[in-house]
């Protein structure tokens, strides 16, 4: 179950991003996931409810993660065509029959992006009461 | 006002910068680093007992053991004849390139020869870290049964050697070797498998050949 530490790296790399951009508050999470990864989707999920909670001062009460799965594809060095693998025969061309084929798909864990408020929405919030 | 940020960046990114880290020091120091995953109980502190007193007379060997807890392997190692540097992962599965980077300075690099990192027994999470090392290899031992290779595809697709470790018990077991074979090589084409037992010693020329061969690479 490394999916804690996974999504300990992705809560490190969103806050110091959103640092140098002044985003203090995280509303969204999006996720892209392959298929032979060895990242579970739904216990990303699940780590990312307790980072929730563990950092209430930067995310929404509401933040959510979305995941997009990358499909695992592999292609065949020798007849160029590609295919979906079989899990337990990964390397084997369906129509060569031979063990010649190579991942070129399914292995990404990226974070595509995420979504957040800034200090300026602060100041906004203090003019609107101004204005009342 | 929501302000989207389009990142696409890896997620194990922190990770690789360290791995690379790792990597230039021993690319520079010329130190052959091999990264030994199985699971708990196939036999890699046993392999590495037997390499390090075998080795040791041709190459100033180190270790770094990884477990969850103690210092238990750490101890063996030493008394087979090496240095060895324990981590405690306290709870975490796999090691990381960090903790790898951060026992670094315990050792003089220039004066180690050959590098093996003993990874937490696990044969999922310690497959998607780059640690920095050369060569990752992967240890199957017969009593685990013939289902590993296929069960635990991404492990076996990222390693480049498989030691089928216990061979010493085939007699005694269902376990299939040239089945074994067949489903590295749906997985991995360019994966090897040498059949070794760390306790009958059958098989362990191979690996030792192994590494010479490894080690001379590493050296141009």
């Amino acid at each position: 179950m490394h999916e804690m530490a996974l999504m300990g790296e992705v809560i490190d790399i969103i806050k110091e991003d959103a640092a140098s951009k002044r985003i203090i508050k995280i509303d969204m999470v999006e996720l892209l996931v392959g298929e032979i990864s060895n990242a579970m989707p739904d216990a990303l999920k699940m780590a990312f409810e307790v980072y929730k909670e563990q950092n209430a001062y930067f995310f929404e009460k509401n933040a959510r993660i979305f995941i997009q799965i990358e499909k695992a594809l592999a292609e065949c060095i020798l007849c160029s065509k590609s295919y979906v693998p079989d899990n337990n025969r990964i390397s084997f061309c369906p129509v060569c029959g031979l063990p010649s084929g190579k991942i070129i798909s399914g292995e990404s864990f990226q974070i595509l992006s995420y979504e957040g408020s800034g200090d300026a929405d602060e100041s906004n919030v203090a003019h609107r009461c101004a204005d009342q | 006002m929501l302000m989207k940020v389009t990142l696409r960046t890896d997620v194990l990114t922190n990770n690789n910068k360290a791995a690379d880290y790792n990597r230039e020091l021993f690319t520079t120091t010329k130190t052959l680093v091999i990264n030994l995953m199985s699971s708990p109980g196939a036999g890699k502190t046993t392999l590495l007992e037997e390499t390090v007193s075998v080795l040791s007379r041709k190459y100033r060997i180190a270790v770094i053991e990884g477990d969850l807890a103690t210092e238990k392997d750490a101890d063996r190692i030493r008394k087979a004849g090496a240095k060895a540097v324990q981590i405690n992962t306290h709870g975490g599965c796999h090691l990381d390139a960090r903790m790898i980077a951060a026992v670094l300075p315990e050792f003089d690099l220039e004066e180690v020869d050959v590098l093996f990192i003993e990874n937490v027994g696990n044969l999922v999470c310690p497959s998607g870290y780059d640690l920095g090392q050369m060569h990752k290899v992967a240890v199957l031992s017969v009593p685990e049964g013939n289902d590993k290779i296929p069960k635990y595809p991404v492990m076996f697709m990222r390693t480049e050697l498989v030691l089928l470790n216990k061979i010493d018990l085939l007699p005694y077991l269902d376990f299939n070797v040239e089945k074994a074979k067949r489903d590295l090589e749906g997985i991995n084409l360019s994966s090897k498998l040498i059949p070794v037992s760390a306790k009958s010693k059958e098989g362990l020329l191979d690996w030792f050949n192994w590494i010479e061969e490894a080690y001379k690479t590493c050296q141009q």
